[in-house]
């Protein structure tokens, strides 16, 4: 009766103690861990082993297991910032190349204007300008779907 | 050469393929596996148990399967945990790595106690 008791109220306690996981974990597993410990619990009780230093010792393992989740998830955070953070630099540096590279184009062809012969072909000068430019405007676009992705990327518990 | 394998593998996660290589259990399941398999040495809780799962869940090592009762429990459904292929890969590359140590050992082993009693 007062192992019925005992068991009763660590499992109810063992139900509090895993809301301190973090919330996807808790809805994916909690139900799984709850019938887990009541099963090793009912075992030992049926092997008439000692439950008391089998609770605490679930109890401390399951305490330190909840910090590494939250240590795991905030490292993972951190990662996925860093992340997103590189990628906005990559657009950002990407795009003002670009924009850099046509102000040179349109400065060349402006200064051309009305030249002729060898002081007139700006090709040489504007054909890489232009490859910059659409290599710029690729590399700006990847960074860009990338950088969406990182962002919705679900962060597990 | 496995591709697409990391090892060495922690204790747990190689405890857990070991227990799920044979068939399909739910936590309580691997827990008692676990234990039986190692005759008692290795006790895991179960946070580190379901932290494991949820990694090798998310590596692909293991998937879940339906939920379904237990006939030798209660009437409680359980998830139930099966190995996945990559799983098996990965559990055979573990094994190798630890036979080629268990040769390295063996050699080294019969080294010194040559070197023994030749000096």
């Amino acid at each position: 009766m007062a192992a019925d008791s005992f068991l009763q109220r660590s499992r109810a306690l063992y139900a509090r103690l895993l809301r301190l996981y973090p919330t996807q974990f808790r809805e994916r597993f909690g139900e799984g861990m709850e019938q887990t410990f009541a099963d090793s619990c009912r075992r030992r009780r049926t092997e008439g082993v000692g439950l008391f230093g089998f609770v605490l010792w679930v109890f401390a393992e399951t305490i330190v297991a909840i910090l590494r989740e939250h240590a795991t998830r905030s490292r993972r955070q951190v990662m996925r910032d860093d992340t997103v953070r590189f990628l906005k630099t990559v657009k950002y540096s990407a795009i003002a190349v670009g924009v850099l590279m046509v102000a040179g184009i349109l400065t060349v062809m402006f200064l051309a204007r009305g030249k002729t012969g060898d002081d007139g072909d700006i090709a040489g000068v504007v054909a890489p300008a232009l490859l910059l430019t659409c290599v710029s405007g690729v590399v700006a676009v990847v960074a860009a779907v990338r950088q969406k992705r990182a962002q919705r990327r679900v962060v597990h518990p | 050469v496995v591709k697409n394998v990391q090892t060495p593998l922690t204790p747990a996660v190689l405890h857990i393929l070991l227990a799920l290589a044979r068939e399909e259990r739910h936590g309580y399941g691997i827990m008692k596996q676990v234990e039986s398999d190692s005759r008692g040495k290795v006790r895991m809780g179960p946070g580190t148990l379901y932290g494991s799962l949820g990694r090798m869940l998310e590596a692909g090592l293991i998937h879940e399967s339906e939920k379904r009762v237990d006939p030798e429990l209660d009437d409680e459904r359980r998830i139930y945990y099966g190995i996945s292929a990559l799983g098996r890969t990965t559990l055979a590359a573990e094994l190798e790595r630890y036979s080629d140590v268990l040769a390295v050992a063996g050699r080294s082993s019969r080294a010194r106690s040559a070197f023994a009693h030749g000096s």
